[in-house]
């Protein structure tokens, strides 16, 4: 059986913690900083190491990426999915170069594996979609967020 | 037998093997590049430096023959700092190509560089380039990747019988190639690429279609000709990407032929049919298991009825079929290779590796009891069993079913077609023509709607349609 605490009248109305309470959020809500934005107005600053949408960098609108596969190698959660093909001005190329982003646990394993500096991972964080998205090659190469 | 000492073990051996072999047995790995078990010894690469009692300087492991109490050492400080140093020399002029290399991961000068190189490089100078030759249909060339380790010319010279790649120039210049730059001619080429230790010489059909370290590999049996060269079947998600050679010395060697290297590719081919087919009004037509079953069993018991068996078929696949065909007393025969109807007609087609009977299983048909096509039993319908390489001989019937494996070219003359696994889809049990008997092993799942011999022949007889069949 649970031990009963003896306690005063007065400690048994909790008006004093009620009051002390009050004070506490009252002192937090007209006092101190905010610690909230007023997205989508005001943005937060991330580092520049944070990890977020994906791009192929280009050098004058070639891709850096050879098709290596390293990437899919080294992707935990499988991702990636790249097809190699050969044409003039580059001995290999990825004819596709897909990551399906939902599947994505934006860890930078393939940033890091990557022997080309191709595959980055940008500051943008607002990804959300209405469908199922697999970023296309197309749409990894239009150097969104390009931090270099 | 007579003993030395590789690295304080001792290990016995006969006279006249070399400290590679020796040191392999002692469970000591020794690197190597020009040095190929199945090639002459040149002493080339100088990667194989072993440190040996009593001799004042390093010698190659690949050159130099054990003798009665020899004390070698592979790990010593000298030999370090000599494969270093070979390494380095190496990789002077090799290009950072990994990345787009097809050799890349199972590549002998990574693995060596990885293991016995250094991790710094002190050359800073251009490297050499040069303007490659076309090999032909086989082999894409890369002589920037080369080392000039030889090992095609030798295998060249040696094994396929043919003296066609030269090394023209030295030193820095030496240039290894064809003579007069010619396509490759002989029939062995896809063994250039698994000999060479680099990306020099690369498969063009595996070109960039995958990495070496994403392919998974089931050791089987190539289904080419009746010499059941050991093949590894290198496939991924469902999809066969090359079929390599792996050693085996009483058969093939380390070696194979182009023709069942590439064999692989009609097991993949676009118009093969994957579902059931039946001809109605001259054209064939998807049908389902069901009704195609339905006519299936309609013309075997209706009809007089004989089994022609491809000796591209397992025994298992033939013996199950020798069963129930005995079981209605129909009977088989065997097809394979035109002109090449029992193993006394068949032989070496050259003095490398081919024969002339095109299937694989000629002998097992043989061992069975099956008798080879005739084509004076005069029955209405004739059934097919077919793995997919024999060739259709010319059939005297009213009706030719075929079972197993075809092509689209291959369904000319057939009124009703049963999709079945071809050799890569499949386990099973081949004969040889030396009578070795070796198992395919199945590396990919069949695509469609392909079912088994066995499964059909169920089928067949789970409706009690056939006269005289148990039910």
């Amino acid at each position: 059986m649970l031990a009963q605490r003896k306690t005063g009248f007065l400690n048994r109305l909790y008006l004093i913690e009620i009051i002390q309470g009050l004070l506490i959020t009252i002192r937090n809500f007209f006092f101190h900083k905010k610690v909230t934005l007023k997205f989508p107005e005001e943005r937060r600053e991330y580092s520049s190491r944070f990890r977020g949408q994906h791009y192929i960098k280009a050098v004058n609108e070639i891709e850096n990426c050879t098709a290596c596969m390293l990437c899919p190698t080294v992707c935990p959660a499988e991702c990636i999915h790249i097809e190699a093909g050969e044409r003039e001005d580059k001995e290999k190329y990825p004819v596709k170069f897909e990551i399906d982003v939902l599947r994505c646990c934006f860890c930078g394993m393939c940033e890091e594996a990557c022997p080309k500096d191709a595959i980055k991972l940008s500051n943008i964080y607002e990804m959300s979609q209405e469908h199922r998205s697999v970023y296309s090659k197309d749409f990894l190469m239009e150097q969104r967020g390009n931090k270099s | 037998m007579p003993k030395c000492t590789i690295d304080g073990k001792e290990v016995e051996f006969t006279a006249g093997e070399n400290l590679i072999k020796v040191a392999a047995r002692a469970g000591v790995e020794i690197p190597v590049f020009c040095y190929h078990p199945g090639l002459s010894v040149v002493a080339q690469c100088r990667m194989c430096y072993v440190e040996v009692e009593k001799m004042p300087k390093l010698q190659t492991a690949c050159s130099t023959m054990a003798g009665e109490g020899m004390v070698v050492k592979t790990n010593s400080e000298n030999v370090i700092k000599g494969r270093a140093g070979t390494m380095e020399f190496l990789l002077l002029n090799h290009p950072l190509d990994c990345p787009i290399c097809d050799k890349s991961g199972e590549c002998d000068l990574q693995n060596n560089s990885f293991g016995y190189g250094n991790a710094t490089m002190r050359h800073s100078e251009e490297r050499r380039t040069f303007v490659d030759v076309d090999m032909g249909p086989v082999i894409e060339k890369n002589m920037n990747r080369c080392i000039h380790c030889t090992r095609c010319i030798r295998f060249g010279d040696e094994i396929a019988g043919i003296h066609e790649m030269v090394a023209v120039q030295r030193g820095n210049n030496i240039d290894i190639t064809t003579i007069d730059g010619k396509q490759l001619q002989t029939e062995y080429a896809g063994n250039y690429s698994d000999i060479c230790p680099t990306g020099s010489l690369t498969l063009k059909d595996f070109r960039f279609r995958k990495r070496a370290w994403m392919l998974k590999k089931t050791a089987s049996v190539c289904e080419g000709c009746s010499k059941g060269c050991n093949i590894e079947v290198q496939h991924e998600g469902n999809v066969v990407y090359r079929c390599v050679p792996i050693e085996n010395q009483q058969i093939n060697k380390f070696w194979m032929c182009d023709e069942g290297r590439f064999n692989y590719r009609y097991t993949q081919d676009p118009t093969r049919v994957l579902e059931p087919m039946k001809r109605d009004a001259g054209e064939l037509i998807k049908a389902s298991w069901d009704s195609a079953m339905e006519s299936f069993r309609a013309e075997i018991s209706a009809s007089k009825v004989s089994f022609l068996v491809g000796t591209d078929l397992t025994l298992e696949e033939m013996a199950t079929i020798k069963e129930f065909a005995g079981l209605s007393k129909i009977t088989v025969e065997h097809f394979g290779t035109q002109g090449v109807e029992s193993t006394a007609q068949d032989g070496p087609q050259d003095t490398i590796l081919k024969m002339k009977s095109k299937t694989s299983n000629l002998n097992g048909a043989e061992k069975l009891g099956i008798p080879a096509y005739s084509g004076k039993s005069s029955t209405d319908t004739v059934i097919v069993f077919r793995g997919g390489r024999a060739v259709l001989p010319a059939i005297k019937a009213k009706k030719v079913i075929g079972v197993g494996v075809f092509l689209a070219a291959d369904t000319a003359g057939l009124s009703l077609v049963l999709p079945g696994f071809s050799f890569t889809e499949k386990d099973g049990t081949v004969i040889n023509h030396m009578g070795i008997e070796q198992k395919l092993r199945r590396a990919v799942l069949p695509g469609g709607r392909c079912k088994a011999f066995s499964e059909v022949l169920m089928l067949a007889m789970n409706k009690k349609a056939l006269a005289g069949a148990v039910s």
